[in-house]
């Protein structure tokens, strides 16, 4: 079966990696695949310094969802207002609940509970998914924050339906550690660059998912890799060339390195994209999409 | 080589994820202690090549580790791991051993502590606290833990306070403490069991209790934990500390560096010099068609978008801080020697 195929059965896919590695490109380029597809897509975006607009030629979307496409749609999520959002839901009387989340009381509990605002998001997408939102959609991408191991989305269920028992909260871990357990559901994409720091994370994080959370991502790409150097070069003739060869030669050899590394310890499906000589924006996506696309198929 | 506009106590290396932070504090630590300074930098998660690079391995964890790079001053290097610095300070700050002894065996703790938002961040700055107070070092380099907001790490202090801190945990714990505490006790009574039954309904039962056994230990550590915080807050504004901030090359990383470069200076903190890192160095036009064309086309695209990055960047900085563009090296530097050549790349550019 095509890995795209595989992907656009899922409810939720986890586009996650370290900082600075193009997650948001591939995220972005994923919908947009999985758009094309057929499916209703909703891609999110965490970050509260939104980013994806420049990718998209759009506007900043200030929180609303904001078609840009056939079947896709884009979203800047804040956990905060989902959890503000949950309250009004529970309680109420609506004064009661403006009071509540008012307080700051609130504010600090919900600001630094652990695994509290990752719950959110990752409710809102399953209840998106579920139809109980006007907007629905087939699948949600979400485009996760990156924290220093990029995990803490994906474990946060997990950690906190081990340490609650009952009420509503600890239901809801149960039930959104099962549709991150669940490959047929859920599926995780793990980015990164063809360099050490990188590579090292996301081979710890692709350990976890195994040992933690008992299933493998569904993809590896590694982003932005420079092109493989010719073999039989001519020999430069001026100097500033010889650097830039240089340059070219070793950095590639280092992407060589860390995609040896990256593939000691993953066998399963990845994809190598290039680094493209495109200003980030729509003609980026455009073409991140195709290779990724290609590649997929 | 004198450290120029860097001759401060204490730098504070910040930046968004993936932009070179920790190898550019170790290379500005090797320059420090190369200059006669004592020196310590506190760093966050090294790559293992920086690490042997540094001579330096998990036992920097629990104390500082000599780096045997034969500079004038010493140059010392401390690992930051969260949950060790939370254990470290309970059993520091418990009232007894009995009071530590709660808190670490309180199932809150054990599975979640570590995983509050911003326990990293707040950590670094307990940890910076202690070692800054003990005096052992002319000039402190703290990396910052790798979010993907820069602004992340001098929020997350706060944050952690507020909620240690916060009100919810003083209602939830007024009936303990005002037992028998009258009338004026009584309303604050009756308001903290409807929280409780709301909590209760929501969180469950268990997790409640763990948390309030978990705050409750916590008591006598809470003035502490305030007072401490209150004091790093003005070492971050102090004169003698200076932030270095670092961002990657390229036009979309500009808004990001300027946003913080202004929240820095709107919040008190005195801004250094500002390092863009990694800059492809210009190459030349590709000529004719041929093996190379199309990787030396990508390469001067690159070294355009750099050069162009760095120029609008140094004409929008509204102040006069100076910018720093240190080149992509061909290898990363993860040796001594390299990352010595980096640091001095550095303070050459900078005036003075």
């Amino acid at each position: 079966m095509k890995l795209l195929d595989g992907l656009a059965r899922l409810q939720l896919v986890v586009v996650t990696g370290k900082g600075g590695v193009g997650k948001t490109t591939v995220a972005a380029a994923l919908a947009r695949l999985l758009a094309e597809g057929g499916r209703r897509t909703l891609l999110l975006e965490i970050d509260p310094r939104e980013s994806l607009h420049q990718l998209l030629g759009t506007e900043p979307s200030g929180g609303k969802i904001v078609k840009v496409g056939p079947r896709l749609a884009v979203q800047n999520l804040q956990a905060q207002a989902v959890i503000e959002g949950l309250v009004r839901e529970k309680v109420r009387v609506g004064v009661l609940a403006k009071k509540i989340v008012a307080s700051p009381v609130f504010q600090h509990f919900t600001e630094g509970a652990p695994g509290l605002k990752e719950m959110a998001i990752l409710g809102y997408a399953l209840r998106t998914v579920k139809g109980e939102y006007r907007h629905r959609a087939d699948v949600v991408v979400l485009d996760a924050p990156a924290t220093g191991h990029g995990a803490s989305m994906l474990s946060a269920p997990l950690l906190l339906a081990e340490a609650i028992e009952g009420g509503q909260l600890g239901e809801m871990a149960q039930d959104l550690a099962g549709l991150i357990a669940d490959p047929r559901r859920c599926g995780v994409v793990l980015t990164t660059l063809a360099e050490e720091m990188p590579v090292q994370e996301l081979v710890e994080l692709v350990t976890l998912l195994r040992e933690r959370m008992g299933r493998p991502p569904e993809l590896v790409v590694a982003n932005a890799l420079y092109p493989p150097f010719p073999a039989n070069a001519p020999a430069p003739r001026s100097g500033a060339l010889t650097e830039t060869l240089a340059l070219w030669e070793q950095r590639r050899a280092v992407n060589e390195r860390e995609l040896a590394r990256l593939g000691q310890a993953w066998k399963g499906p990845l994809v190598e994209l290039p680094l493209l000589p495109v200003d980030r924006g729509p003609m980026l996506l455009a073409q991140v999409a195709d290779a990724l696309g290609e590649a997929l198929s | 080589m004198s450290l120029k506009s860097l001759d401060r106590e204490l730098l504070v290396v910040v930046g968004a994820g993936g932009v070179g932070k920790t190898t550019l504090a170790a290379a500005l630590g090797l320059q420090s202690a190369k200059a006669g300074a004592d020196t310590l930098v506190m760093t966050f998660d090294p790559s293992l090549r920086l690490k042997d690079a540094l001579g330096v391995g998990e036992e920097a964890k629990e104390r500082p580790a000599i780096v045997k790079a034969g500079t004038k001053g010493r140059l010392e290097v401390a690992l930051l791991d969260a949950g060790t610095t939370f254990d470290r300070l309970i059993r520091r700050y418990a009232p007894d051993a009995a009071a530590a002894e709660r808190i670490f065996s309180n199932r809150f703790y054990r599975d979640l502590a570590g995983n509050l938002a911003g326990i990293l961040e707040y950590m670094a700055v307990e940890r910076l606290f202690e070692v800054q107070s003990e005096r052992r070092y002319a000039r402190i380099i703290l990396d910052t833990p790798p979010t993907r907001q820069a602004l992340d790490f001098l929020e997350a202090p706060d944050r952690i306070v507020n909620f240690l801190d916060s009100g919810a945990i003083r209602i939830a714990l007024k009936p303990w403490w005002e037992q028998g505490g009258g009338l004026r006790g009584m309303p604050m009574r009756l308001a903290a069991k409807g929280v409780e039954e709301i909590a209760d309904r929501i969180i469950g039962m268990r997790l409640l209790g763990d948390m309030l056994e978990f705050f409750r230990a916590f008591v006598p550590l809470y003035d502490g934990f305030r007072e401490r915080a209150e004091e790093v807050r003005k070492l971050l504004r102090a004169p003698e500390t200076l932030f270095v901030l670092v961002s990657g090359p390229g036009a979309d990383r500009i808004p990001d560096t300027l946003f913080f470069a202004r929240k820095l200076a709107e919040r008190g903190h005195h801004l250094g010099p500002i390092v863009v890192n990694q800059v492809h160095p210009e190459a030349p036009a590709p000529g004719a068609p041929g093996p190379l064309a199309a990787g030396l086309a990508l390469f001067h695209f690159l070294g355009q978008r750099d050069r162009e990055g760095v120029e609008r960047l140094r004409r929008l900085l509204s102040r006069g801080e100076p910018l720093l563009a240190v080149p992509l090296a061909a290898t990363p530097p993860t040796d001594l020697p390299s990352l010595t050549s980096l640091g001095a790349t550095l303070l050459a550019q900078l005036p003075g």
